[in-house]
């Protein structure tokens, strides 16, 4: 396929969705390769090092085993602070983009908040999870899942008890996790309730433990199954059910391409696929490769979520979050309402409409500002050019070279009025308000 | 964590100090509130009208309590409130009531008359996830698939002033997303010391050109700009509102995001006459798996002090501001206690209403003890759709909420 080059605009698309967006420059080289080759290289950071997000300073963080010497002193919110940092860092100079995206989707497909774990090394090592277990196969990941001690304390499997099933997780884990509402019943969710009984939280050794005098033996009737069902039973059960295929499908496209419920005909596509082998890797090649990838729809499809702006906003803006101390990105994210490990609920965040709010807006106002404040822009601010020039470059740097003609204008308008003013051209106020534009907020 | 952040410092960090006011320096007030004036939609003689959604499910059968049941004693050991505690409502004809001890201001306000209990509210065959049950209720339809919000719907057919519906928090509950339309919301942020940029009129003019959308945008895009464009036009007003007027006493200790804090907003912004119809908080989690009695403690009486400081500023009737507000939550818990000391999602739960023109009784009915589902959950007696009927027919003015609720539901006489 050498000699294939792919439109940049397709390229910018494919790297915004599987990734946290390209810069000019990595476009610039990336345009001379064929989708397949683009689309390999993508999956093969899925399997391969990243460099440059290991290097990422790992900030320390409590074990539950550190935290039974008498007299330790656990920094909770500074902890949980310093994690989020790592995190968009990760996501920021990553090697690997679309393995920090899937990263990112799992954590908006088990979502799971802080403010009820309340322990900054569980939330750190569900997303190892996520990172390292994501791109394989799913109940595998499912069944990690489950037994991380994030999740045992979220949603209460840990402290669940033979004589009083606590249903939390089995309810969740086949509505939000697997499987989809309407697609079993209270009868299944009391009887997946019991398998689970005995999972526990070990706070000696800090991981998971079955308590066998506490787990109920029973025979249990699960989804038209009968049997003496253990709680790793039930996770096979449910992500090997046809819905959890439609369902698992669902909600990558959703996120990847444009939202769908599970009985759209585009997931009927992937299904057998999926099936053979409920590998993720495989899944999100073929969604790649299906041409309703790059229809209209697609390209038209969402918007981005608060925390891929803000990481392609850095990159774009050659950023990292160096400049800025610990919680300060976490809390102008929290203006717009998207934290990392911390989703409002387990259903998430929402997506498109749900960050089209006034509040969102006003929290974008925020987040432009302080990083154009913090950009290196002095490329734009010593250009002699004409005033349409400044504003194609200032427009290119965060990549978008076609906008419309409103946004031009709207620009253009900023710059020639604040250099009337002040005699140079305002670098800043122009990239903040190309940061808002409704291009950039498009995915 | 402690986060003590002084309340105006927060209002007018993020509204005031914002864009909101490059906006009035700019353009100047008055034609802002002309704007306003003009696309305002008349407000009812009753309202405007507060939904305060706890998330999570609260315990309705702890917070009004029916303290003289032995079978609710059985049911639920160690965290049932003794007789001697509860704050006491009277007979609603199943037996003894009280509020929780935390429902103080509440009690008061039951005693001027101020409050609905409405008992026994729920659906047919009632679904015990959250995100289902809060589903049905935020769209008011059984299905419980995401669907337009049923104050959505109400934004749907009555215009498009970005003033009529109004939410505080960074997200808009899924009630106020119509099919068209949406409330607009008032950000409730903690980042108060970041630095806006929009304190220069010529970027305040930018921005407002680029939250322009132009004819054949893509539909998402347009919306991105219809949020920029909403946000100039409410936040400019409702700055000056918080500017205006006297903040009510927000309860001690509230902070950003506390109930307290939401509630406190919305009567500064009633007091000012913004042209609202609609406001909505809301707070979570009542969704007390473990430990329950000391969490819901705290969360009981967070919410009495966040009501009781609204309803002082509103200690009586008055055209465009009777505020009613309406308390409710996806589910109620299961009547016994759990091994973890706490209770799991259930069925029916008690609705409060609570405003100067409410006509303070009990409603409704309470479930029977005896007769319960298969589950052992308490069967409701009160569809939730009628206490919306009340609310679109005799706070909203709306003729025949049939179209809204997809069919005809008998109101409740509360207000």
């Amino acid at each position: 396929m050498l000699g294939v080059a792919t439109n940049p605009a397709l390229v910018a698309h494919l790297y915004r969705r599987a990734g946290f967006g390209a810069t000019p420059a990595e476009l610039e080289q990336l345009s001379h390769k064929s989708w397949t080759e683009l689309v390999d290289g993508l999956l093969a950071g899925l399997s391969g090092p990243d460099r440059a997000g290991d290097a990422v300073a790992f900030p320390h963080l409590t074990t539950l085993p550190e935290s039974n010497v008498p007299g330790y002193n656990y920094n909770g919110w500074e902890e949980y602070t310093n994690l989020v940092q790592w995190w968009l860092e990760r996501m920021v100079v990553t090697d690997t983009p679309l393995r920090e995206k899937l990263t990112l989707l799992l954590h908006c497909q088990f979502p799971t908040s802080i403010t009820k774990v309340n322990w900054a090394y569980m939330m750190y090592a569900q997303n190892q999870i996520f990172r390292t277990l994501g791109p394989g196969n799913f109940e595998t990941l499912v069944q990690a899942v489950a037994k991380g001690p994030a999740m045992l304390t979220w949603l209460d499997t840990g402290t669940s008890h033979r004589n009083a099933p606590n249903q939390n997780f089995a309810r969740e884990l086949m509505e939000r996790f697997t499987m989809g509402i309407g697609n079993y019943t209270q009868e299944d969710v009391i009887q997946g309730a019991r398998a689970f009984t005995g999972w526990e939280l070990d706070t000696v050794s800090g991981g998971f433990f079955f308590n066998s005098y506490d787990h109920d033996n029973g025979v249990k009737h699960f989804l038209d199954r009968t049997g003496r069902f253990k709680g790793e039973d039930i996770v096979h059960i449910v992500t090997h059910e046809p819905s959890s295929h439609r369902w698992v499908i669902s909600r990558l496209w959703t996120w990847l391409a444009y939202p769908v419920t599970p009985n759209d005909p585009v997931v009927q596509d992937f299904v057998h696929g999926y099936a053979k082998d409920l590998n993720i890797t495989n899944l999100l090649a073929a969604m790649f490769h299906h041409p309703a990838f790059v229809s209209a729809q697609a390209m038209q499809g969402l918007v981005k979520q608060p925390i891929e702006l803000l990481v392609g906003a850095l990159r774009v803006l050659g950023l990292t979050t160096a400049p800025f101390s610990p919680g300060t990105l976490q809390g102008l994210l929290g203006a717009i309402g998207q934290v990392p490990f911390a989703p409002p609920s387990v259903g998430g965040w929402g997506w498109n409409e749900y960050w089209q709010s006034t509040g969102a807006a006003a929290g974008y106002l925020q987040l432009a500002g302080s990083l154009a404040a913090v950009a290196n822009l002095t490329a734009l601010e010593n250009g002699d050019g004409h005033p349409a020039d400044q504003v194609t470059a200032a427009l290119s740097l965060i990549g978008l070279p076609d906008v419309s003609h409103r946004t031009r204008s709207a620009v253009t308008s900023l710059a020639l009025s604040l250099r009337q003013s002040s005699g140079s051209w305002p670098a800043q106020q122009i990239v903040t308000v190309a940061l808002l534009s409704p291009e950039f907020a498009m995915n | 964590m402690t986060l003590t952040l002084d309340r105006r410092q927060f209002l007018t960090g993020v509204l005031g100090g914002g864009v909101a006011t490059a906006v009035v320096r700019f353009t100047g007030l008055s034609s802002l509130l002309s704007m306003a004036e003009a696309s305002a939609s008349t407000v009812a003689r009753n309202g405007p009208f507060v939904l305060c959604t706890l998330y999570g499910g609260n315990d309705g059968l702890n917070t009004v309590i029916p303290y003289d049941s032995g079978i609710y004693r059985d049911w639920r050991q160690s965290l049932a409130i003794a007789g001697e505690q509860v704050l006491p409502l009277g007979d609603d004809g199943s037996g003894q009531l009280g509020f929780h001890p935390s429902l103080a201001g509440l009690h008061s306000l039951w005693k001027q008359g101020k409050v609905a209990v409405i008992s026994g509210v729920e659906y047919p065959k009632p679904n015990f996830s959250h995100f289902a049950s809060q589903t049905i209720w935020q769209t008011a339809r059984l299905s419980a698939d995401p669907d337009a919000g049923w104050l959505g719907r109400w934004l749907d057919m009555t215009g498009t002033d970005p003033f009529r519906a109004l939410s505080v928090g960074p997200t808009l509950p899924p009630a106020l997303v119509g099919y068209k339309q949406q409330a607009s919301s008032v950000v409730d942020s903690t980042s108060a010391g970041a630095q806006l940029p929009g304190q220069n009129p010529a970027f305040t003019g930018a921005y407002k050109q680029l939250m322009s959308s132009y004819p054949g945008e893509p539909a998402l895009q347009a919306g991105q700009a219809r949020s920029g464009g909403n946000l100039m036009l409410v936040g400019s007003k409702a700055a000056d509102a918080l500017t205006h007027e006297q903040p009510p006493a927000a309860p001690p200790g509230s902070g950003p995001g506390d109930i307290g804090t939401q509630l406190d907003i919305v009567a500064e912004l009633i007091a000012y006459g913004l042209p609202t119809s609609v406001y909505s908080v809301s707070w979570s989690s009542f969704d007390t798996h473990s430990n329950q009695a000391g969490t819901h403690a705290g969360m009981l009486a967070s919410l009495d002090a966040a009501v009781t400081g609204f309803m002082s500023v509103f200690p009586k009737a008055a055209p465009g501001k009777s505020p009613v507000i309406l308390i409710c939550s996806e589910f109620g818990r299961t009547p016994r206690v759990n091994a973890s000391l706490g209770t799991d999602h259930s069925s029916a739960s008690v609705v409060l209403v609570v405003g100067p023109a409410v006509k303070g009784s009990f409603y409704g009915a309470t479930p029977s003890f005896t007769k319960l589902d298969p589950y052992g959950n308490l069967i409701f007696t009160t569809d939730f759709r009628r206490v919306y009927a009340t609310v679109l027919e005799q706070v909203l003015g709306i003729g025949s909420p049939s179209p809204i609720l997809d069919g005809a539901f008998r109101p409740i006489n509360f207000v």
